[in-house]
């Protein structure tokens, strides 16, 4: 027994990926909706568990791993999918309780498709060459689209439609650029472009350059992110927006390891900037545009933009320190939208009005709501604080003063949306259009409160969340072993 | 009970306080009751620490470690240790107020004023226990959002933009100013420590020096330092108890001891530019508007006639002055200032009180309506006059000790015009506040002055008076308190 267990936490990402695929597999063949989503939860949980043995094996020294020629596990990897895998069986737990709202022969369906998304993003950030992130990106970034689709509002069709183009114009990008990788460093391998010799550095960056932008996309970084406003805005239930705000975190995973590979001389300057200008760009359009939105998905998914700017100033310090630092943002950033998007969910309607008086009638999705404002604010003793702080740390260390207003301008942003947030949860009335969801808020009480309590209990004994992320982040810069 | 449990104790004691008076609203007589005691254990407790602190003991608590050599940490030093007492101890008398307020007006919600009541009070204990700048950074943060449903309490149109305000400023200027000059402070000391002597000192240059006060001074926008006023003048909204927190016993104070304490224990010495001998640059641009508004917020409150906006401008005035004492950079202006909160919330507190129990009982906000109230409400009267005359620093009440003591700091440390802008103040400050309460016994007392038959309850008197009388104990304990401070510029 013991052997057998070694054996499989020898070989922990292919046995992660075979749970999460075969999980899916198992769950499409399931006829009956609830028995399917019973398996997916199991199959996820193991994953997720095996994902967090052999991220707190790897981070903390722990022991060896056989990852075969297709996979390759680096720092970033190994913090972020139990992250990733945690929180996707969060939002499968959390969405059985919309499940009965789908037709029944489409239950198994929509089933599958959250462990497909799961497979797709755990494989890419798995995935050992750069063709093998393209495909793993796009099969969980259709995945995603699928999803999205499926919502009864004809108006997420739209936003489907616009994930499904912008994602094919993605694809034919990112491989170009992977090509352009290929013929400068010589080598199909996403460690490579470390160590490489690289010929043409000005093609190499440009190859980088085409292969960040689509993920830039997918992650609803602004202005890229044309996708996301209809698509979180009509979709039927923020459960399903929880898995397309993992998505953009996994996104930005994949993005951040492949970044950290680009330090070779002649290359690391030109991935720097543009990662620079997406991400001031972000911050400053995702900022303006969660502070003037009427939706309240939409105000997440823009929240969100400005959230994945600061990731990416982080990123393109390219140092341990800005590297942890991203891995803090986004390990806030997930934790807060899941809290927020999960906590929205007690409602139908999706306007501002529908917060009106929830805090009293939904005490706990109004806290869950309230803890993940707080974070997006950057609030002391909440995850967000610890991001920002060391965004701002490390850019000052850097010499990027600057970085600091990009960090502050996203807080300030979310002081007037998530004061706004606040204010309509506890200090207005019910209207007519905040109906309360009994039906989406059963299941989705447990998941949204362990969100919170991470967002919480992370910010206020935060040391063990730290190491880890600064020795990923030393791993993923090859400056330990 | 050791001094760190006190300490502990009084920290948590209002939050317990917040959810007993949550789960025990109803009755009516149990709520105010449990509101009642609890704010009595603050002030015992507040009392025993000052006893503590002036035995020598210097207790610490450490709740957690957010940040590598970064501590959520508060300890009790003289300044915040007595600042926390006269508010703990008005905060007894403010309770036992609110109890006779939410009865005499009908009040909305009377649980969830008194439990973010109790809350606004414990984040502002938080502020005046700080052990360092993190701490202080949080605690503030908790203040603004405890006191933004006080704010909002009315729940109309003005009320919640009044109540938006408050937050987008409070909260805005920390993150925006506040958190960039701390960690700006933690790059060039190493440490957000409060230390006797200032962290900064000798580890900073000129330039960083100037730019940092500037952000510290309008981060902290609790103290009110123009231009981040705002949120003083149009809290004026709140009902009489919530604004009694706002403005006297919480948010301000809180506002104006955190600035002395980055004054004392953050810069220290840095304040002073080497080479002239005198305050820093920025110190003296910041006192010269300081001391120009202070005047024009007195004038301001004159053309008042709502009394809660004239008492909002007319403190605003009095929080200036605090605010100067620290930028004098002197031992002797840091007593000022110190003294200045102590005797303005002392005397807010009770001016406050004495206006709430008049609009409780006779319906009247206007101050062209007072002529003659003090007549028919010679106790509530009184105590408003005393009040009236503390603020405007008339000897020998209490804030003439501030104000004198702030004179004679301007003046030894060379900046005379700010002692004259002190004293202009006061003359201006007599103008908006000396009539109304002269007018007030001199008038003819109104023949309808009472819309409720029975007058004001004991619980809407009693209260004012002993703030008065507070207000005058301050006038014996000038000394006293100049010792207790020391420790503040000297260390032990």
């Amino acid at each position: 027994m013991s052997a057998v267990l070694d054996l499989l936490r020898a070989h922990a990402p292919m046995v992660a990926l075979a749970l999460l695929f075969g999980g899916a597999a198992v769950a499409l063949m399931t006829p009956h909706g609830r028995t399917s989503w019973a398996l997916a939860l199991i199959a996820m949980a193991a994953a997720a568990a095996v994902a967090a043995d052999m991220g707190w094996r790897l981070l903390t020294g722990g022991g060896a791993l056989d990852t075969g020629a297709l996979l390759a596990i680096d720092g970033v990897a190994a913090f972020s999918a139990p992250l990733i895998a945690v929180l996707m069986f969060l939002a499968v737990l959390a969405g059985g309780s919309t499940l009965a709202d789908k037709p029944k022969r489409a239950q198994p369906y929509v089933v599958a498709l959250h462990l497909a998304v799961a497979t797709g993003w755990v494989g890419a950030l798995f995935a050992r060459d750069l063709i093998g992130i393209v495909v793993s990106v796009h099969a969980a970034w259709l995945a995603t689209a699928a999803l999205v689709a499926v919502s009864a509002h004809r108006g997420a069709l739209n936003g489907a439609l616009r994930m499904v183009m912008s994602g094919g114009a993605g694809a034919a990008f990112m491989l170009l650029g992977a090509a352009l990788v290929i013929y400068a460093t010589g080598s199909s391998a996403v460690a490579g472009a470390a160590d490489a010799m690289i010929s043409a550095p000005m093609m190499a960056t440009l190859g980088f350059v085409l292969l960040i932008a689509p993920l830039l996309l997918m992650a609803g970084a602004a202005p890229l992110h044309a996708w996301a406003g209809p698509a979180y805005g009509r979709s039927d239930a923020g459960l399903v927006l929880a898995v397309a705000s993992i998505s953009a975190l996994a996104v930005i995973t994949r993005l951040a390891a492949v970044a950290a590979t680009t330090t070779a001389p002649g290359l690391a300057d030109g991935v720097a900037a543009a990662l620079v200008c997406a991400g001031v760009a972000s911050v400053l359009i995702g900022s303006l545009q969660a502070v003037g939105a009427v939706n309240v998905r939409r105000l997440v998914a823009y929240a969100g933009a400005a959230q994945a700017g600061c990731v990416l100033v982080a990123i393109a310090l390219e140092s341990p320190a800005g590297l942890a630092a991203a891995l803090v943002q986004l390990l806030a950033w997930g934790v807060g939208a899941f809290a927020l998007l999960a906590g929205i969910a007690a409602s139908r309607d999706t306007t501002l009005a529908a917060l009106d008086g929830l805090g009293r009638r939904a005490p706990l999705a109004g806290i869950a709501i309230t803890i993940g404002a707080l974070s997006f604010m950057g609030a002391p003793l909440t995850l967000g604080f610890l991001g920002r702080w060391r965004l701002i740390e490390a850019g000052v260390g850097a010499g990027w003063w600057w970085a600091t207003g990009a960090a502050i301008i996203t807080s300030l942003a979310a002081v007037f949306y998530g004061g706004r947030l606040i204010e309509r949860l506890y200090f207005r009335r019910a209207t007519e259009a905040s109906n309360f969801d009994v039906d989406a808020w059963r299941l989705a009480r447990a998941p949204v409160m362990v969100a919170a309590i991470m967002a919480v209990a992370c910010g206020v004994a935060p040391a063990w969340m730290l190491n880890l992320a600064q020795r990923a982040a030393m791993l993923a810069l090859g400056l330990t072993t | 009970m050791s001094p760190e449990l006190a300490l502990a104790a009084l920290l948590g004691a209002p939050l317990l306080q917040a959810l007993l008076v949550l789960a025990l609203s109803r009755p009516p007589g149990l709520r105010d009751l449990v509101h009642v005691m609890g704010s009595g254990a603050v002030a015992a407790l507040a009392g025993y620490l000052v006893h503590a602190v002036s035995q020598g003991a210097s207790p610490r608590i450490v709740l957690a470690n957010p940040l590598p050599n970064v501590e959520l940490a508060f300890s009790a030093e003289p300044l915040g240790t007595l600042a926390a007492a006269v508010v703990g101890g008005l905060g007894f008398l403010h309770a036992i107020h609110t109890s006779g307020m939410v009865r005499a007006i009908d009040q909305k919600a009377p649980a969830r004023l008194m439990a973010f009541s109790a809350l606004t009070t414990a984040a502002a204990m938080a502020v005046m226990f700080s052990a360092n700048l993190f701490s202080f950074f949080v605690a503030y943060q908790a203040l603004a959002l405890a006191a933004f449903p006080l704010v909002a309490h009315v729940g109309d149109d003005e009320a919640r933009t009044s109540a938006r305000l408050f937050l987008a400023m409070l909260l805005g200027a920390s993150i925006a100013l506040l958190l960039p000059a701390m960690i700006w402070t933690y790059t060039l000391s190493g440490t957000l420590e409060f230390q006797v002597g200032g962290v900064l000192a000798g580890r900073i240059d000129l330039l960083s020096a100037n730019a940092l006060l500037v952000l510290f001074v309008l981060g902290i926008a609790a103290a009110a330092a123009p231009p981040m006023h705002r949120w003083l003048t149009m809290s004026f909204t709140a009902p009489y108890p919530a604004l009694v927190k706002v403005q006297a016993l919480a948010v301000l104070p809180a506002g104006g001891v955190g600035l002395l304490k980055v004054f004392a224990y953050v810069f220290g010495p840095a304040l002073i530019a080497e080479e002239t001998g005198r305050q820093i640059l920025a110190a003296q641009i910041l006192l010269g508007l300081c001391g120009v508004i202070m005047c024009a917020a007195a004038v301001i409150a004159l053309s008042k006639t709502d009394i809660r906006e004239r008492l909002a401008y007319s403190l605003w005035a009095q929080a200036l002055a605090a605010i100067i004492g620290g930028l004098l950079a002197a031992p002797a202006g840091l007593f000022a200032a110190a003294l200045q909160i102590v005797a303005t919330s002392c005397a807010a507190t009770t001016l406050l009180m004495a206006v709430g129990t008049t609009a409780a009982v006779t319906g009247r906000n206007n101050v062209a309506d007072y002529p003659g109230l003090g007549r028919v409400m010679p106790w509530t009267f009184a105590g408003f006059a005393i009040a009236c005359a503390s603020i405007i620093g008339m000897p020998p009440f209490s804030g003439a000790w501030s104000k004198l003591w702030l004179i004679t700091a301007s003046a030894s440390t060379g900046v005379i015009w700010a002692a004259g802008l002190v004293g202009v103040a006061a003359v201006l400050t007599f103008a908006h506040l000396g009539p109304l309460a002269a007018n007030a016994f001199a008038g003819r007392a109104p023949t309808d002055a009472f819309k409720r038959p029975d007058g004001a309850s004991i619980l809407l008197v009693a209260p004012v008076i002993l703030g008065a009388a507070a207000t005058l104990g301050l006038l014996v304990l000038a000394d006293p308190l100049a010792s207790f401070l020391s420790p503040v510029w000297t260390p032990r």
